[in-house]
């Protein structure tokens, strides 16, 4: 992300500090997450310290903190999914990615994110991977699902040399 | 306007009040002596209605409206104690405390413990609980002794937070916070720092800077305002996190620089636990920045302070009584003829000591050769710094004025109550205009900066000068061939603004005072002010600068900031003193310690000037700590520290304040006052027969006008009153070479201000060590790039003159091309800018 990407937002704004949320939106859309840099932006921009933007943007699930790997695996933590054992998908994930939740493996391959009913309560537990959704997910499933998407990604990388 | 539309008639348990319109219910019942519980309100914070401590009933309203956000309204019947209400209470706060380290407050020992402590451990030692730093002071404890909670009947739940320890002066246990929010409102609402906010939410709220950011790196000011609000332990003071409650308190003047907040010292025994500001409405309505709310206690409580005199015999160290060290200094003093002595005395040191030390000097002696260290600090510009004070306004003008600029001010750590000021003033509308060829804290206030490149500074505030001439001059040559097209606009706008507005004031800190041009950049700024008819507040690092130099503390002034040349002058001393004084002849001052010819005696009191010792026969060192080795003095006299005397200070804004005595001094120390009159009488020279502070400063309200009584100094500020200039040598013309191929980066170099007594307070205060970083090279991210440095590297910098090695510090907003350096006092690379160039050192 270029300084002129940030001026060319910054330029639809009149830097008030209602144009916080608005503009933390924006940046999301565009690069997926708030980045450090983004904050240190939005601060000189604004003159709201980093301190309270981060405090705010914290508040809101919908605000990103860590760029998102290729692939986002959501694992649902909705009463249901949670009584048939979503903790278990999710720490078996977690062994195999050597991540916790909200974060990116250091392939920048995957993202680990929880959510809270997705709406499919019959299917739990369940597992959005990469948008297909997965319903009553099994610890061994994962790591084929893991498999999966790593050949995927070679393949895809190949094919770009 | 009526009265009827000021005030309502409102009800509170049946008592009939009339209270001011637009407060709250807690605030009218506060007033009216009817106690509701609160936790989360402060009385200097706005309303939060967290932690709903306080729920009240009110006819007519439905459910229980917390009496802390809710405004009084006409005719209002209010009920602060029905049974529901105590009820409710009793539940929330069961509520609060099952998140909450409890033992201190519902344990069954809990009274017998602090005096018994009787429960069985493990140990083989009885230890009571000491879980919280704040036990006996936390409002917590009170409310559950005041709502009666003996159990709490939800399941508890310990939130295993880790216990932040890694900033300096203040730990922070977020496993006892109540998450009322006091802190992060005083951090944003008073102070510029901003550095606390809540994060996430629901049961994952914790209080904190952005990301994990420690404090240090987050922009926190280290004013303590919120480790003062906050109602538990969480935030908890480390030098004094476990001594519990003082047992008084003292009143008293801060010493750490020329702003003068007023501080209260807590005392246990006879031991200074702490400080705290004074709601003093005058100069720090209830703040106080680092040194003051930190410093005080680790400063004057340090285990090496001086106890005893000593003198060097062959190179060994022998204590010896104060009596012998009287009167070893009466034999060499009395011995030594006028123009081979030399004094230096701390621009800390009080009016009584200054005025004593230039009595001492020219009738005990015979002698004009007093100075102090403030003119090597602000050296080719200390006169046109003294003019600014002669100019000065009172603080309170910060708050009257429409426009403020503030010219080489950073107030993150020392003068941070001015930034609240600042801040005050900006929340009332005031602009904020800023020029500092380095980054500062009130960027995030500030409507304009400017950031010149070192050298330009010059340029930048004579445009503004000729902008704002009332005369009407022809364009300039200077400001078309050197200002570029935006910052031209830009400086027009300025000037217009300034021309507006209405009172304008400018505040001046110290980022110029050490470089080249500072004289030139002085004037501009009086030049400047004069013109836009601007109140200037200059802020001398030294607290007692103003002092020194009313009390006569230089060869070139008398008492009452006289000319030592003029005849008549010295001639009314004579006759106040009953005492010969010498016409003014010296040659001498503090520039010339090194340099001059060798001294008989020279006699340094609360001074330590820099690069060892300067060519003596004797030299008599009075402070309290002892020398660097390097110094090899022949004889160490203790001095009492300002929490051990009595006396007064005189701030930048001209305010004469107390100073009184909170403990007994160290071993044999004493005020300087005190050890200067007994030399005196030893010698048998009239004059010095003084057994208090009050007595001397009686002799000085009647030479100076403006002192009135000791007991209660008015207080007033006023710009300083001195005639005539000091003598400093225009020897340091400003031929700062520009930047070249050769040495391709312009170096600016500050001098680290933080000192007390001659001493860096780093010294002393082991938690300053991590603020005030010197030897520090500050790069611009892109030039560090090209130069292959990156954070912490050590960095070869040499310049046509010099070859220094400095530790790296990458800062994006150090303009590109340029370099910054703090160094300790006394320590010179010439030229100030210089050009350099630099490379990293290979390891
Ligand atoms: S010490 Fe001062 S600046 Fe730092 S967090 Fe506390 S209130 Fe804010
Ligand atoms: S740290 Fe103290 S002041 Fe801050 S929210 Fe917690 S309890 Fe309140
Ligand atoms: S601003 Fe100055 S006087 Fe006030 S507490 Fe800090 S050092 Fe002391
Ligand atoms: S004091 Fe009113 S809600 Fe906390």
């Amino acid at each position: 992300m270029t300084n002129k990407d940030y001026i060319d937002i910054f330029s639809r704004f009149n830097g008030e500090e209602g144009d916080l949320i608005p503009l933390l939106q924006e940046i999301q859309e565009k690069f997926g997450y708030i980045s450090e840099e983004a904050i240190k932006n939005i601060s000189r921009f604004l003159k709201i310290s980093e301190n309270q933007i981060f405090g705010v943007a914290s508040f809101y699930s919908q605000f990103k903190f860590i760029e998102s790997g290729k692939y986002t695996i959501k694992v649902c933590m909705g009463t249901a999914c949670h009584v048939r054992g979503s903790l278990n998908i999710l720490d078996e994930f977690r062994r195999n990615l050597h991540v916790e939740a909200d974060e990116t493996t250091d392939d920048k391959l995957f993202t680990l994110e929880t959510v809270n009913c997705v709406g499919a309560c019959a299917l739990g537990p369940i597992v959005i991977f990469s948008g297909d959704y997965h319903g009553q997910m099994k610890i061994k499933i994962v790591r084929e699902l893991l498999e999966k998407y790593k050949s995927k990604n070679e393949k895809e990388s190949e094919t770009a040399v | 306007m009526s009265k009827e539309n000021k005030t309502v008639t409102i009800n509170i348990d049946d008592q009939i009040l009339e209270v001011e319109k637009g407060l709250t219910i807690l605030r009218a019942a506060e007033q009216n002596n009817i106690y509701i519980p609160a936790l989360c309100s402060h009385k200097n914070l706005t309303p939060f209605g967290g932690c709903r401590m306080c729920i009240v009933e009110v006819e007519g309203m439905s459910g229980f409206p917390t009496a802390c956000t809710t405004p009084v309204e006409e005719g209002m019947v209010i009920k602060t104690h029905t049974a529901q209400v105590q009820a409710s209470r009793v539940e929330i706060l069961q509520l609060i405390l099952s998140e909450h380290t409890s033992s201190c407050l519902i344990c069954e020992e809990k009274d017998e413990c602090k005096e018994y402590m009787g429960t069985i451990r493990k140990a083989g030692v009885t230890t009571g609980c000491r879980y919280c730093p704040k036990d006996g002071q936390c409002e917590l404890q009170d409310l559950v002794e005041k709502l009666g909670v003996k159990e709490i009947n939800y399941p508890i739940y310990y939130r295993n937070l880790r216990v932040e320890k890694d900033d300096p002066f203040y730990d922070r246990d977020y496993n006892l916070c109540i998450l009322c929010g006091r802190c992060i409102r005083v951090c944003q609402e008073i102070r510029i720092a901003n550095t606390l906010a809540f994060k996430q939410r629901g049961p994952k709220t914790v209080v904190g800077p952005a990301y994990d950011r420690t404090h240090i790196d987050a922009g926190c000011e280290f004013c303590g305002a919120c480790v003062s609000v906050c109602p538990t332990g969480a935030l908890s003071e480390k030098v004094s996190k476990w001594e519990g409650k003082a047992e008084r308190e003292e009143l008293t003047t801060c010493p750490l620089c020329g702003v003068g907040c007023q501080i209260r010292l807590l005392i246990k025994k006879n031991e200074i636990i702490g400080s705290l500001p004074a709601e003093d409405p005058l100069v720090n309505n209830g703040q106080l920045c680092v040194k003051g709310r930190f410093c005080v206690a680790e400063l004057v409580n340090n285990y090496q302070r001086l106890r005893k005199p000593y003198k060097t015999q062959n190179g060994t160290k022998v204590e010896i009584f104060l009596e012998e060290a009287v009167e070893l200094s009466a034999e060499k003093l009395s011995a030594c003829s006028p123009e081979q002595f030399g004094m230096l005395v701390s621009p800390n040191c009080s009016n009584e000591d200054l005025y004593i030390a230039q009595k001492f000097a020219r009738v005990a002696v015979g002698s004009h050769n007093i100075d102090t260290t403030a003119r090597t600090f602000y050296g080719t510009g200390f006169n046109a710094f003294l003019n600014l004070m002669r100019m000065a306004v009172p603080l309170s003008d910060v708050l009257k004025a429409s426009i403020i600029l503030c010219i080489g001010l950073d107030t993150r750590f020392g003068r941070s109550v001015v930034g609240v000021e600042l801040r005050k003033a900006v929340e009332r509308g005031a602009k904020i205009i800023t020029i500092n060829p380095r980054h500062h804290n009130l960027t995030m206030i500030a409507e304009k900066e400017f950031q010149p490149v070192p050298k330009m500074e010059v340029n930048l505030l004579n445009s503004l000068v000729m902008l704002t001439e009332k005369k009407k001059t022809p364009t300039s040559q200077f400001r078309s061939k050197r200002t570029t097209g935006s910052l031209s606009g830009e400086l027009s706008t300025v000037a217009k603004m300034l021309k507006e507005a209405s009172a304008p004031v400018f505040l001046v800190g110290s980022e110029f005072l050490q470089y080249d041009e500072s004289p030139q950049i002085l004037e501009a700024v009086e030049k400047l002010a004069r013109n836009v008819s601007a109140g200037i507040l200059p802020l001398p690092v030294q607290n007692n600068l103003f002092g020194s130099v009313l009390m006569g503390v230089y060869p070139e002034f008398l008492p009452g900031g006289f000319s030592s040349t003029g005849k008549e002058r010295i001639d009314n001393l004579r006759k106040r003193w009953s005492a010969d004084v010498p016409n003014f002849s010296s040659q001498w001052n503090a520039e010339t310690l090194s340099s001059g010819s060798r001294m008989k005696v020279l006699y340094f009191i609360g001074e330590v000037p820099p690069n060892s010792r300067p060519p003596s026969d004797f030299l008599i060192f009075q402070n309290i700590y002892p020398p660097d080795i390097s110094y090899e003095p022949d004889l160490v006299i203790p001095s009492a520290a300002f929490t051990e005397m009595d006396g007064t200070f005189i701030n930048g804004e001209g305010r004469i304040q107390r100073v009184r005595k909170a403990v007994d001094p160290p071993g044999e120390a004493l005020p300087d006052w005190e050890i200067l009159c007994r030399i005196a009488q030893k010698m048998g020279i009239k004059g010095f027969d003084f057994s208090n502070a009050r007595e001397i400063y009686e002799e000085i309200s009647s030479l100076i006008k403006g002192f009135g009584d000791f007991d209660n100094t008015k207080r007033k500020a006023n710009p300083m009153i001195c005639e005539g200039e000091l003598n400093i040598p225009e020897t340091r013309p400003s031929r700062t070479k520009k930047a070249d191929k050769k040495f391709p980066f312009l170096l600016s170099v500050s001098v680290g201000e933080h000192t007390y007594r001659g001493f860096p307070l780093s010294t002393w205060v082991e938690g300053l060590k991590k603020l005030f970083t010197e030897g520090i090279i500050d790069i611009n991210p892109e030039d560090a790039r090209k130069t292959g440095i990156s954070r912490s590297d050590e960095v070869i910098v040499t310049s046509a003159y010099f070859e220094k090695i400095w530790s790296a510090n990458i800062l994006s907003e150090q303009t590109q091309g340029t370099l910054h350096v703090t160094l300790p006092q006394g320590e010179s690379i010439g030229n100030n800018p210089h050009p350099v160039k630099i490379r990293k050192k290979d390891v």
